[in-house]
């Protein structure tokens, strides 16, 4: 059973239809990408979990208790960080997690303990000024402190890195995996890079429904065209190699650009044999030679057109 | 309960932390400072600006000039100064979104409503109490000899007349998204209480008249007796508008 799992979600805002019959299941300790093109309903999808909108059908469960409206007693298993997330800028770091822990129901001990134990862990340690001096990688470090300090079994973060230079979002990044071991992470976002690097799951929403799921590995695999990627030394081996008569068949689809020559071919195995068997008859000794692999750029292109 | 009280914490400390504590606090000293000291130099001020050819009488100026610029300012002004601060009270954390964080904590949204308005009558009470007690101060002092009835009354009638308008201005604040609607439906209440008030039948049942009585009830022109019925009626008004509020921001989208 998963720690999150959706079940026929419709939301509509008017007349958009955001989100059309989602099934999604999230299972624990994974780090679960959440991928979606602008206004794809990520959002929407996030705040119905909390509680914090009403879906015009469908259910959601949360460490398999049932999400209600409004108040919800689920969201004690879960941690937001919201895409922008707003803190009462008067306070400092250490204040605001205090209220929060407060509001939580941890001992005055625990909050302490916990409150130094994050803060350092996102590099807030020393930082004694008001969250409103903050810049905004200092609000979203913050914003997963607060979203960890009850030890949520659920981490659901909205675009944590969207905003960020790359440095403030190798950061982000790092406390996730860091975080990995002890909690379910789930985090939308559209930097595909950010998915490839953290997750080990990922869906892709499209017009309201998931467009693809699955772990990262099963999704290439199953996506995965035959062919392969040969690199030449030099213009003259590509052009030789490509114009080649036995290569000239129907199972076999050669492009060109530069020095590369992709061939696709309907059977791997044959065709792989076939085109070495070229090379070393025309005694063309390629830079590289390699199979096809789908990239998540390609693959998230495929299936959003 | 634990929740409520450290989301009391939490508002109290914005109210000092933002100043608004300090303005309520400040506006209110002033007017208990001026209202008898206006009482007692305006006939003076009157009297320097006296011409050749015309005549002007002015009466002594008593305890019960002190305490009509006291319910003067206070119904007014200082109720007004209140509402303004006051409003921004739930839609400067919606638009901004710093309750999200809260909500998804498990903060229940009962106790948000019921923290704020807890917080707002704290600070409505001290202000009041301040602007009193200046008030009492100078005026004993000023004019030693005046005598008022019901005094403590006619106040606390206007301190329940407070209560109602916050328990309004919240009803108002989850019903709007803006901190404007907040303002122009509390603003159009008030203005249906007045219009109500033309009717003389109407006037025992009014909530405003607690806070348009006060006069009469310290020269002892009004009966205290005849002020039970609309004490009741705005006790049950605010309990009423503050239930409301609770049920309608637990189903709001925020």
């Amino acid at each position: 059973m998963g720690i999150l799992e959706i079940h026929q979600l419709s939301k509509r805002f008017g007349r958009h239809e955001v989100l059309n019959g989602l099934d999604m299941d999230v299972p624990e300790h994974s780090v679960f990408g959440f991928v979606g093109q602008n206004g794809a309903g990520k959002t929407t999808t996030m705040k119905i979990v909390l509680g914090l909108l009403k879906p015009d059908s469908g259910s959601v469960t949360v460490c398999g208790e049932k999400v209600a409206y409004g108040e919800t007693k689920t969201n004690r298993n879960i941690g937001f960080l919201p895409d922008v997330p707003e803190f009462y800028g008067y306070m400092n770091p250490m204040e605001y997690l205090k209220l929060c822990g407060e509001i939580t129901g941890l001992t005055k001990v625990k909050i302490k303990l916990r409150s130094e134990e994050l803060l350092s862990l996102v590099g807030l340690k020393d930082q004694k000024k008001k969250i409103s001096g903050f810049s905004r990688g200092m609000k979203q470090r913050l914003g997963i402190a607060q979203a960890l300090l009850n030890e949520p079994k659920l981490l659901i973060c909205d675009e944590p890195t969207s905003a960020l230079d790359p440095i403030g979002r190798k950061e982000i990044l790092d406390i996730l995996l860091a975080v990995k071991g002890k909690t379910t992470v789930v985090f939308s976002t559209h930097i595909l890079s950010d998915v490839e690097r953290v997750c080990d799951r990922i869906a892709v929403l499209h017009s309201g429904k998931l467009a693809l799921h699955g772990t990262l590995s099963e999704i290439k695999e199953s996506h995965r065209h035959n062919g392969f990627v040969l690199e030449f030394s030099s213009d003259m081996e590509a052009s030789l190699f490509e114009n080649t008569e036995e290569l000239k068949q129907p199972s076999i689809s050669m492009s060109r650009n530069g020095n590369t020559v992709t061939a696709l071919v309907t059977d791997h195995d044959m065709g792989g044999h076939l085109l070495l068997g070229v090379l070393s008859q025309k005694r063309i000794v390629p830079l590289k030679f390699a199979v096809m692999e789908p990239t998540l750029e390609s693959l998230f292109m495929e299936v959003v057109q | 309960m634990r929740n409520y009280l450290a989301f009391l914490k939490k508002e109290i400390y914005e109210y000092t932390k933002t100043y608004k504590l300090l303005i309520m606090l400040m506006v209110f000293a002033v007017f208990g400072i001026t209202n008898p000291l206006v009482a007692k130099l305006l006939p003076e001020i009157l009297g320097s600006l006296k011409t050749e050819g015309i005549i002007m009488t002015l009466p002594e100026a008593t305890a019960y000039d002190a305490w009509t610029q006291f319910f003067k300012n206070a119904t007014q002004m200082g109720l007004i100064v209140m509402v303004i601060l006051f409003s921004p009270v739930l839609s400067s954390e919606l638009s901004r979104g710093t309750l999200i964080n809260m909500l998804t904590k498990g903060l229940s949204r009962t106790v948000v409503i019921l923290s704020k308005y807890t917080c707002m009558v704290v600070v409505w009470t001290i202000s009041i109490a301040l602007c009193f007690g200046l008030t009492y101060g100078y005026t004993v002092y000023l004019f030693p000899a005046g005598e008022t009835a019901n005094l403590l009354f006619s106040t606390f009638c206007l301190w329940m007349f407070g209560l109602f308008l916050l328990a309004t201005l919240l009803l108002a604040a989850t019903l709007t998204k803006s901190n404007y609607g907040c303002l122009l439906i509390t603003g159009a209440v008030v203005v249906a209480c007045m219009l109500v008030n033309i009717i003389p039948a109407a006037h025992r049942y009014n909530p405003i008249s607690l806070a348009t009585d006060n006069m009469g009830l310290i020269t002892d022109d009004i009966e205290v007796s005849s002020l039970y019925c609309t004490i009741l009626i705005s006790c049950l008004l605010s309990f009423l508008f503050l239930t409301i509020s609770v049920l309608i921001f637990r189903k709001k989208q925020v």
